[in-house]
This record gives structure tokens, C-alpha cells and sequence, in this order.
């Protein structure tokens, strides 16, 4: 019997741990992160605990719930519900929070505002749990918010930093022959409001969705706790019309509005444009919230979901993956920036994470999903840390242009890295091999037994896949291959002292394929199917991971090894042979602009600016309104204005009902003849 | 025999006469904060008394004769919802009142007016009679005027006599309204004004007909005129910016804080009892206004410039949600009206605060000219991000309460309003643009004025007017079940006296 107070004390210890820390002055970062992280690091040792008892007993766990707001036919509450899923998710996420806590005390040693990192640090946690925990979608949206605001205040770390264009230090490092995009790098602020509005799109359509269902279940007679996971898995199978909408066609909103959830917080097209711009925020705090927990939140949701939605529902969602899987992908291949690979490189994985979801239960879909988050997560954090490790001991250089050769300096970084590179390119005896197999026999069976456009989401990935393991290697060769390309910032590199360089060696054997495989626990504890279609699809799958690997492999080994050992600017030539495919793609497949001319410029400004004028008028009658002057008709042309011109046409009125009372004489007779002889006119024609 | 009541509203005014004639300021302001204090006191002790033993009827009621001729009588009483305005006008004069604490200008005439007007709103607030009602409702109107007319900025004399002449004009009806009522009294009925009778006389107004209308939709729409006016609904809603751009900072926080309720306040305690038949009619009408009035708010905040009219207009976008969740008569929208009128109250006059704040130092308020003022002022940065987020609605902050159920109450009544529900979801990405981005201008960022540089943060004074509004919001936000249930019963029981007049 597992005791319902646990995951109560795993998750409110942080939020605990965020309010205590948040106490501690600035001098003394060095203590705040300590307590934070033994703090943490008893929250992983009892949510390993806990997840241990959850995976190995054959059913969910239900813990404590309290009602929040009783509102009649609708109640609001707070509880506990762990199946296997949300137990190892539990783990990974206190895990990697007390490994990322650990790394950054010294990454952090020299920022004077480090000691602000562990409290916003822990807050974040506290919300990610509280998605994971939870046992109703009510909960779920309430701490998904919150996970957005804690994304939004470790972006915006370092608020104070002006933009890229406008910062004469970065101006001067650009001198030296940078090159890409990071001219158009955002201030930390822009990014991080960019992401909370982009988030906040998503939201939106969740709310949309929790409506639907509310409507749903209410509409079938339900009332209560009417959002608990439990009773919204009865709702699939009511008869309720609402709207002149049939119950399935409501069901596929509903899903199709949390998916829109999902999109948001897991950066897929057409809202992906905010995650690259994330990565303002302190490489750290990326390589947990914007990589490896808070943006597979989406996935985690969609899984928790999954039997809510409908096959048509499904389909949306994976060709949503697939469409974000390839085109991030193809962005990554011609990124210059280090931390700018890693984030379209994440974009990428999550659209496959979709699209392994799209393939349905059947197809063994979900499971692989998920497992693909929990390998994704561990290797891509260790990505992250190991380009916060570089980007420190380049004192802030990000320009992989410039890189080169810092294998020497950072034999441990390089090494760590090197085999999370192997495993997010799905290289045998490598966590990905395991996670990304799984994911094309799931679409790939799905594709065989449906045909026709579910081949699509198939196609989409397995292109993502290749282009993968070749900007990866690229990014790697780059980074610590060849010989140092600019020794201004290289020459001082060094590898992550103390604490730091033991938090990447920890984190090494994750990347391989035992501990997810060892007595298939991770299989069994998500219920991955097995059957006869199953193993065809997944010897398939395996030939033909195997094949784009080594084919992106090759290419990179070709391309970014071979050729500069014999200095060959095969790359150069290349992008200048392809240019239209190059400029496509290192313009971000032009989807920053047009979001920026259509949203941002268009929507968010201009018709801002055309609302105001129309409410209030023009600037120039605002500033002529205490002398009662009359302003220009345009000038006045608004709401406002039309209540003046109300008020101004009564006191005209008034002035000619004043001059009729002025006491001329001769005004009352001729008004008074005038009406007579209308009178005696009306008369004798009547 | 003075109830507790009479004292929210016969003690201010004695406050206020004894602030003028004594003559010292400081005494002046001690007055004030004793006069809200009171009110403080009586509103949140009836709501913690409702929290903890709901129901819909109505407490603290005491009676005086005041006219036998007309059937008038000086009659108080609050249920959940007069008691949750009372606590806030109580809590909301407080505030500004240690905002004010340094005004220059006449403090003693100052303070007296501030007394008058929360004298006139507990009037509002706590009567049972519409005689009353309709008396302290146009009274108020007053010590505004001279308030914003006298102690407001460079356009006060246009904005007061807009606010005045805008906010009269629209309560007119009101006045035909009472005398309509008055005669249309069967006879051998003793003629009376109590709110609790005529609403039980609904079937009269209904088949009782004034110049060929039928009273009850002449009535619905004299209240509804007068406090669409008040709450203010696109698109009688343009004094407000004036007002509040005009006001100085404390006043603002009354305008904001208390006064806007008003009209929601008189929404639910007149125009949907007396009028259910109207009300039921009506309400898809109600709920696209209140809609009209949540996106165009909202964009309007978008485009603004002036720190104060941007907080304006997110104060137009907030209230459409009353007016949405109110019209959709359902439970949840109901209460949620109710929610979203008392967290607005706080957070719009948390966000009022701020900008008084910077005013104070940089004596503009054009967003554009500031920048990075997080480095100098972080507490200040702080609070600011708390207001805006509250604003946004913030699951965990006050404001996602209101907004929440007014989701949950559209989507589940009946047909309109799903779908205008569909457009308010809007609202969410709206909001967190026009605050974010605000706070953004005003705080992140590299430093852009070399004289920003040494703002000093938020001082002691500051903080006791910002840090009580704070924990409010982060309190109600975390644990809005005793406001809810203070609300809920009287908002089921109006809900069902309307459903009772569906045919």
C-alpha cells in the first residue's frame, strides 16, 4: 500500500523549497542552490520510491483529492492520480531537476543574480508536477499555466540584456565573422513574452476543449466532479446533441482543443516559432524546461487523454507531428547557433513524439510516445548541459562557425555529448534505438492497416529521423572535431569542474538502451503491444532507422569531417549550389516573419492602433478636449467623438432655444405670428 | 436604534462633516481611515458570516420609517452579494486612503469628499429600498465630480463634467422608473419601494403597461441603460478613459475598484429580479455586449499608449465578463459574475497603484518612456508582474477566478452563448499581450533613461497600500472557495426567481 501523503510531500517540497530559498540574499547563491538541491534530491529519491511501487502493482494510484470551488452541477478539484506514465515521468522530472541544479551552481559561479535561478527554478518543478500528478483536467490546465510562468520568468533570467542588434558587446563578436541568424536574436524579454502569448494561443483552445467537455457531460446528465480522469473516460460513449453537434463530433473538438493545448506548450507548427527564441533564457534552465520536461508536458497531456480522442482526432495530430518533425528538422540542418541546433532539434523530436501518438493505441502508439519522451529527456538535457558547458568555457561565443577542435580542452563534455549524439540518432545500443524504433513501427503500422494519407505522418518522420542524425553529428563535429577555428575563445576552454563534470558523467549511462530495456519494465509499465503485426512492423522500422542513420551519418562524416581534413568547403559550396533550399530553410522557412507581419504587426498592432483611434479619435482632439474646441469631423470621427458631437448639438439646441427666451419683443411676435398662422393654416386645410 | 449598517453609511458622513470643521489634516485622514476601517469591519465580517453559514437571505436588515406618504423606508440589509461590494468598498476607500495619505491640496475638503462618496456607495450597497438606492446612486455622482474636477490632471474639468453629465444622463430613466413603479401599484396594495417586494411583483410590472409599453420592459431597459453606463459596456463606455486618465491615483482606484461594480451590483439587485421575464428575453442581448465589450476593451488596451487609459481599457475588457457570465444564467456564470466584479475590483486597483507609483517618479505616463526599470525598482517589478498576471488571469491569482467560470457557465448554457464564449476565450491571449507586453515596456529590458537609473523602489507607504491587495489576490486565488460560497447561494436564488418567469 503506497501512502497518499507521498506524492502530496514530492510535490508541494519544491514549491516549499522555491518559497524558503527564495528568502536567501543574492550574495549567497552558492547556498540557495544547495538547499535546493538536497531538497530535490530527496523528492527523486521518493518519487523513485514511489514510481517503483506504482510500476511493479498492476494498477493506477489514486490518491487524495479536495474539493476546490462546489458550483452545483460543477465541481473543481485537486487530487492525486499516478498510473506508470506519470510514476517514471515523476522521476524524470525531479531527477534531471536536481541533476540541472547541481550544474548550474557552477555554471552560474560569476552571474551576481544566480541566487534568483533556484527559487524560480523550483517553482517550475512544483508546476510540472502538479501536470503530472494530477488527477483531473481542471488541475492539469491550472498547473500548465503555471508551468508557462515559470518558463516565462527563467527566460526572461536575465531581463536587463538588450536585444542582439543592439548590443555593442555582440556587435563586436559579430564583427569577427558570425554568420546565421543571430542577428535576429530577441531581447531575453521579447522571448519571454513571445512565449507566453504563444502559449497562451494554445490555452485558449484548451479552454475551448475543457468547454466542449464540460457541455458534453453536463449535456449527459453527468454533474460533479465531471473533469476527473475517471469520468471523463465515460464520456466517449454518451448520445448528447448540443449545438447541433452529434456527441462525436463534440468529442473531436474537445480533443482537437486540447491538442491545440499540446501545440502550444510543445512548440508544433504553427506555433513553434517560440521555442528557438526560448533559448534567451540561461542554457540551464533550457535544457530542463525548454527540452526535456515542460514542452513534452503536451505529449504527457495528449497521452493522459488518449482514450477521449476520437480517430479523426488522432489523424490531426499525427500529421501535425509529422509536419513539425520535418520542417524543424530541415531548420536544424543550417542553424549556426549552438544553442539554436538543439532547440529546432527538440521541435523536431516532440513533432515525433506526435506522431507516434497519431498512430492510436492499437498500433502501440502511445506507448512508444512516451517512451520516446522519457529517452528524449535524459539525452537531450545532457545535450543542453553539454552546451552550457561549452558556451561557458567560450564566455558566452555561441557561433558554431567559430567552434572547433574543443574535444582537447573538454574531453568529458565531448565525450558525454558524443554519445547523446548517438542516441537522439537512434545508433543500436543507444536509448534512442529503443525509443525511435518504436515510434516508426507505430507509424508504420498504423500506415499499413489504414493506408491512403496515414502514410503521410510515416513519410514526415522518417524524413525528421534522417535529416536528423545528420545536423546532430554535424553540430558535434563542429562543436569538438577538426582543430580550434578561433582562438580568441577557445584557447581558455576547459571542462566543467567539480560537482558539474560528475552531474554529466551521471547522466552518461542514461543514454544508452539498458536501463530502459533491463527486464522490459519500461514495456510492460506502458503496455506496449505485443503481436505478430507488431514484430513485422518493428523489424522494418529497425532496417530502416538503421539505414538512415547510417546514410545521415555518412553524410555528416562527409561533409563536416573528411572534407575540411582536406580542406574542402564542401558545406560552403553545397549551400551556395542549393541556395533557394539554404536561404528557405536559414529563414526559418520564413514563418518568424510572416507570423510577426501577420500577428504581431498586423493583428497585435496596426489593428490596435486602428481600434484606438476609433474609440477615442485622433491624438490631436485628445489634446484640444479641455477647451471644448471643436476638433476636424475626421479628427473626431470615434465613439468618443460621437457622444461629443451628441452633447455639442444640444448645447446648439440650447443656444437657439436661449435666444428665442433673449426677451426681444420682437422675436416673440414674429415667433408667435408664425406658429398662428400655421395653426389657422392646418385648420382650414383639415 | 442604529444597526451596523446605518453606521457604514451615517458614520462616514459624520466623519465627513467632522473633517471639515475640525482643522487639522492629519485628524482629516485618520477620519478616512476610520470611515473605511467601519466599513471594512461590517462588509467582511457579513461575508465571513455568509462564507460560513450560506444562504440567500439577507442579514443585518434593520428598518426605519422614512416616508409613510410614498412608502419609503430607510431600509438596509445585505445578502452574499452586497456584502462581498460592502467589504469591498470598505477595503478598496482604505487603500486609497494611505495612497492619498500625501495629498496636498486641501486634504481636510479631500478626505471629507472621500468619506461623502463611500458614505453614498454603502448606500448603494447596503439598502433594501429603491428609493434609496436611486438617491445614493445619483449622490455619489457628486463628490466624483469635485473630486476629479478639482484634484484631477490637466483635462479635469472636461473629464468631471463628461463623467457627470454622461453617468446622470444615462440614470434618468431610473427616476421615470421609480414614479412608473409607484403608480402602477395595484390599489388596495400598500405603495412601498422595498427591492424584496417588487421583486416578488414581477408578474404587475409585466402586465402593466406605461404609454402603451409594457412597464417591465420600459423598467428593464431604464436599469439597464443606467448601469451599462456605470459598469461601462462598449459603447457607452468612453468617459471612463477620460476619467480615469484625469483622476488623481487614489480616486482612480475608487473609480475602478468600486464604482464600476455599481453597475453590476444594480444589474443584479434591480433590473434582474424586478424584470426576470426581460432579463431571460434580454440576455443573449446582454451577453454579445458584454462580449463586444471583452474583445474591443481589450484591443483598445493593445493600442494605448497612456500607462493609465491601457489600465483603463483592461478594466472595460474585465467587466464584459460580468455582463457574459450574468446574462448566461447559469450557476457558474452567475456566481462568476459576481467573482470577476470583486477580483477586478482588487487587481484593477492593485494595477492603478503602480502606475501611481512610477507617475510619482517619472511624472508621465507614456509607456514608451520607460524601459529596465526592473534593476532600479524590483519590488516595484515584482508587484507589477503579480497585477499583471492577475489580470491575465493566472490560474493561482484571483483574476482566473471570475474569467474561468464565466467559461464554464457560457459553454454549458444554453444556445447563444457557447458561442460567444468561443469569442471571449479570445480574451486570454489578449490580456496576457496587453499586460505583458506593458510590463515588458515598463520593467525588462536594458535601462533606456539614464534618470530612471536612480527611482527608489517602492516605499514603506507604498507597500502597506500594494501588499494587502497582493495577498488578497494570491489568498482568493488559492482558496476562492469561501467567497464563492458566500456568493453562491444568492446568486442560485436570483438565478431561480429568473428561471421561475420562463413561461
Amino acid at each position: 500500500m503506497i501512502p497518499g501523503w507521498l506524492p502530496l510531500v514530492i510535490w508541494f517540497l519544491p514549491l516549499a523549497t522555491a518559497l524558503i530559498v527564495s528568502r536567501v540574499a543574492w550574495s549567497r547563491a552558492a547556498l540557495a542552490h544547495g538547499v535546493a538541491a538536497s531538497a530535490m534530491g530527496v523528492t527523486t529519491l521518493l518519487s523513485i520510491w514511489l514510481a517503483k511501487q506504482v510500476v511493479s502493482s498492476d494498477h493506477s494510484m489514486i490518491g487524495p483529492h479536495v474539493k476546490w470551488l462546489d458550483l452545483g452541477s460543477i465541481v473543481l478539484g485537486f487530487g492525486v492520480y499516478l498510473d506508470p506514465m506519470g510514476a517514471v515521468m515523476t522521476v524524470i522530472v525531479c531527477l534531471l531537476a536536481t541533476l540541472v541544479l547541481l550544474f548550474n551552481a557552477w555554471y552560474m559561479h560569476d552571474d551576481e543574480q544566480a541566487a534568483r535561478f533556484p527559487w524560480q527554478f523550483c517553482f517550475f518543478v512544483f508546476a510540472m508536477l502538479g501536470v503530472v500528478i494530477s488527477d483531473n483536467l481542471f488541475q492539469s490546465f491550472c498547473c500548465w499555466e503555471l508551468v508557462g510562468l515559470g518558463s516565462y520568468l527563467l527566460i526572461g533570467f536575465w531581463f536587463q540584456k538588450p536585444a542582439a542588434s543592439e548590443d555593442p558587446g555582440y556587435q563586436a563578436m559579430q564583427a569577427k565573422g558570425a554568420r546565421g541568424v543571430l542577428l535576429q536574436q530577441l531581447s531575453p524579454a521579447h522571448s519571454q513574452l513571445k512565449a507566453f502569448i504563444m502559449n497562451r494561443v494554445g490555452d485558449a483552445g484548451f479552454l475551448i476543449g475543457i468547454g466542449a467537455l464540460l457541455a458534453i457531460a453536463l449535456q449527459n446528465g453527468k454533474s460533479g466532479e465531471v473533469l476527473g480522469w475517471q469520468n471523463l473516460l465515460t464520456l466517449r460513449s454518451g448520445n448528447a446533441t448540443f449545438l447541433g453537434l452529434s456527441q462525436g463530433a463534440l468529442m473531436t473538438v474537445a480533443a482537437l482543443g486540447i491538442f491545440c493545448g499540446a501545440v502550444g506548450k510543445s512548440a508544433q507548427f504553427p506555433l513553434h516559432t517560440w521555442l528557438p527564441d526560448a533559448m534567451q533564457g540561461p542554457t540551464t534552465a533550457s535544457s530542463i524546461i525548454h527540452a526535456a520536461t515542460m514542452v513534452a508536458a503536451g505529449v504527457f497531456l495528449v497521452a493522459r487523454c488518449y482514450p477521449m480522442f476520437p480517430p479523426e482526432a488522432l489523424h490531426v495530430v499525427g500529421w501535425i507531428g509529422g509536419i513539425t518533425c520535418f520542417i524543424a528538422a530541415t531548420i536544424a540542418c543550417v542553424q549556426w547557433d549552438l544553442k539554436a541546433v538543439l532547440a529546432y532539434s527538440t521541435v523536431s523530436q516532440l513533432g515525433l513524439m506526435f506522431v507516434a501518438l497519431g498512430a492510436g493505441e492499437e498500433a502501440g502508439g502511445r506507448a512508444a510516445g512516451i517512451a520516446h519522451l522519457f529517452t528524449h529527456a535524459m539525452f537531450k538535457c545532457l545535450l543542453f548541459l553539454c552546451a552550457g558547458a561549452v558556451i561557458h568555457a567560450c564566455h558566452g561565443q555561441q557561433d558554431l562557425h567559430r567552434m572547433g577542435g574543443l574535444r582537447k580542452q573538454m574531453p568529458v563534455t565531448a565525450f558525454a555529448s558524443l554519445l547523446a549524439v548517438f542516441a537522439i540518432g537512434g545508433a543500436p545500443f543507444f536509448s534512442g534505438f529503443y525509443s525511435k524504433d518504436a515510434v516508426l513501427a507505430a507509424a508504420l503500422h498504423h500506415a499499413q492497416s489504414l493506408g491512403g494519407s496515414a502514410w503521410g505522418p510515416f513519410a514526415l518522420a522518417c524524413g525528421g529521423s534522417l535529416l536528423t542524425s545528420a545536423y546532430m553529428l554535424r553540430w558535434w563535429l563542429r562543436v569538438f572535431a577538426g582543430s580550434l577555428r578561433d582562438h580568441s575563445i577557445g584557447h581558455h576552454a576547459h571542462d566543467p569542474s567539480g560537482f558539474a563534470k560528475y552531474v554529466l558523467v551521471a547522466m552518461m549511462p542514461f543514454t544508452l538502451l539498458l536501463p530502459f530495456t533491463v527486464g522490459d519494465w519500461l514495456d510492460r509499465a506502458l503496455l506496449a503491444p505485443h503481436g505478430e503485426g507488431h514484430h513485422e512492423a518493428h523489424s522494418m522500422a529497425m532496417v530502416l532507422a538503421l539505414s538512415m542513420l547510417a546514410v545521415g551519418f555518412g553524410f555528416a562524416l562527409l561533409v563536416f569531417w573528411l572534407a575540411p581534413r582536406r580542406g574542402k568547403d564542401l558545406a560552403g559550396s553545397l549551400a551556395s549550389t542549393l541556395w533557394p533550399l539554404h536561404t528557405f530553410c536559414s529563414e526559418l522557412w520564413f514563418f518568424d516573419k510572416l507570423w510577426d507581419l501577420l500577428f504581431t504587426r498586423g493583428i497585435g498592432r496596426t489593428l490596435a492602433a486602428i481600434t484606438a483611434r476609433l474609440d477615442l479619435g485622433s491624438a490631436e482632439r485628445l489634446r484640444g478636449l479641455e477647451s471644448f474646441a471643436a476638433s476636424g469631423r475626421l479628427a473626431a470621427l470615434s465613439i468618443d467623438g460621437l457622444v461629443d458631437g451628441i452633447g455639442s448639438t444640444c448645447r446648439r439646441l440650447g443656444r437657439v432655444g436661449a435666444s428665442v427666451h433673449a426677451g426681444r419683443l420682437g422675436a416673440y411676435l414674429a415667433i408667435a405670428s408664425l406658429l398662428g398662422a400655421i395653426g389657422l393654416l392646418w385648420g382650414l386645410l383639415r | 436604534m442604529i444597526g451596523s449598517l446605518s453606521l457604514t453609511i451615517l458614520g462616514p458622513l459624520a466623519l465627513a462633516l467632522l473633517c471639515v470643521l475640525q482643522p487639522k489634516p492629519l485628524a482629516a485622514r485618520f477620519f478616512a481611515l476610520l470611515g473605511s476601517a467601519i466599513t471594512l469591519f461590517v462588509g467582511a465580517g457579513a461575508l465571513i458570516d455568509f462564507a460560513q453559514h450560506p444562504g440567500s437571505d439577507f442579514r443585518l436588515v434593520e428598518s426605519h420609517v422614512w416616508s409613510t406618504f410614498f412608502g419609503a423606508h430607510f431600509a438596509l440589509g445585505v445578502d452574499g452579494i452586497s456584502a462581498a461590494m460592502l467589504a469591498l468598498s470598505g477595503l478598496v476607500t482604505l487603500i486609497a486612503t494611505i495612497a492619498a495619505w500625501d495629498e496636498q491640496r486641501s486634504p481636510r475638503a479631500y478626505h471629507a469628499l472621500v468619506l461623502f462618496l463611500l458614505a453614498a456607495m454603502n448606500g448603494v450597497f447596503g439598502t433594501l429600498d429603491f428609493l434609496v438606492f436611486y438617491v445614493s446612486w445619483e449622490v455619489l455622482l457628486v463628490p466624483m465630480l469635485a473630486l476629479i474636477g478639482v484634484w484631477g490632471g490637466e483635462q479635469r474639468r472636461y473629464a468631471a463634467l463628461k463623467f457627470f453629465v454622461y453617468t446622470l444622463a444615462g440614470s434618468v430613466l431610473m427616476l421615470a422608473l421609480l414614479l412608473a413603479l409607484y403608480n402602477a401599484t395595484p390599489k388596495g396594495t400598500d405603495h412601498t419601494f422595498d427591492l424584496r417586494t417588487l421583486a416578488q411583483m414581477w408578474p404587475v410590472w409585466r402586465d402593466s403597461t406605461l404609454f402603451g409599453w409594457p412597464l417591465a420592459r420600459f423598467g428593464f431597459f431604464a436599469v439597464l441603460i443606467a448601469c451599462l453606463v456605470k459598469v461601462p459596456a462598449v459603447p457607452v463606455h468612453t468617459w471612463l478613459p477620460h476619467a480615469h486618465v484625469q483622476a488623481p491615483t487614489a480616486v482612480s482606484v475608487l473609480l475602478a475598484g468600486v464604482l464600476l461594480k455599481l453597475g453590476v451590483y444594480g444589474l443584479y439587485r434591480i433590473a434582474w429580479p424586478l424584470f426576470p421575464g426581460e432579463a431571460i428575453a434580454f440576455g443573449p442581448m446582454i451577453g454579445v455586449i458584454g462580449v463586444i465589450g471583452i474583445l474591443w476593451g481589450a484591443w483598445v488596451a493593445l493600442g494605448q499608449r497612456d500607462l493609465k487609459r491601457l489600465v483603463a481599457y483592461s478594466s472595460v475588457s474585465h467587466m464584459g465578463f460580468c455582463l457574459l457570465g450574468l446574462a448566461s444564467l447559469t450557476v457558474a456564470g452567475v456566481t462568476a459574475g459576481m467573482v470577476q466584479a470583486v477580483t477586478h475590483g482588487l487587481s484593477s486597483s492593485l494595477l492603478f497603484l503602480l502606475v501611481g507609483v512610477i507617475y510619482d517618479r517619472a511624472h508621465h505616463r507614456d509607456v514608451q518612456g520607460f524601459g529596465g526599470l526592473a534593476k532600479p525598482m524590483p519590488r516595484f517589478t515584482w508587484i507589477l508582474l503579480l497585477g499583471a498576471l492577475a489580470g491575465a488571469g493566472l490560474p493561482g491569482l484571483a483574476g482566473f477566478i471570475g474569467e474561468f467560470l464565466a467559461f464554464c457557465g457560457g459553454f454549458t448554457a444554453a444556445a447563444p452563448f457557447p458561442l460567444l464564449t468561443l469569442f471571449a476565450v479570445l480574451s486570454v491571449v489578449l490580456s496576457a499581450a496587453y499586460m505583458l507586453w506593458l510590463l515588458k515596456r515598463v520593467s525588462y529590458g536594458p535601462l533606456r533613461h539614464e534618470e530612471h537609473a536612480n527611482f527608489p523602489d517602492c516605499t514603506p507607504r507604498e507597500l502597506a497600500s500594494l501588499l494587502p491587495l497582493c495577498a488578497l489576490l494570491v489568498m482568493v486565488g488559492i482558496w476562492p472557495g469561501p467567497l464563492v460560497d458566500a456568493l453562491r447561494s444568492s446568486c442560485e436564488a436570483l438565478l431561480q426567481h429568473v428561471q421561475g418567469a420562463r413561461p
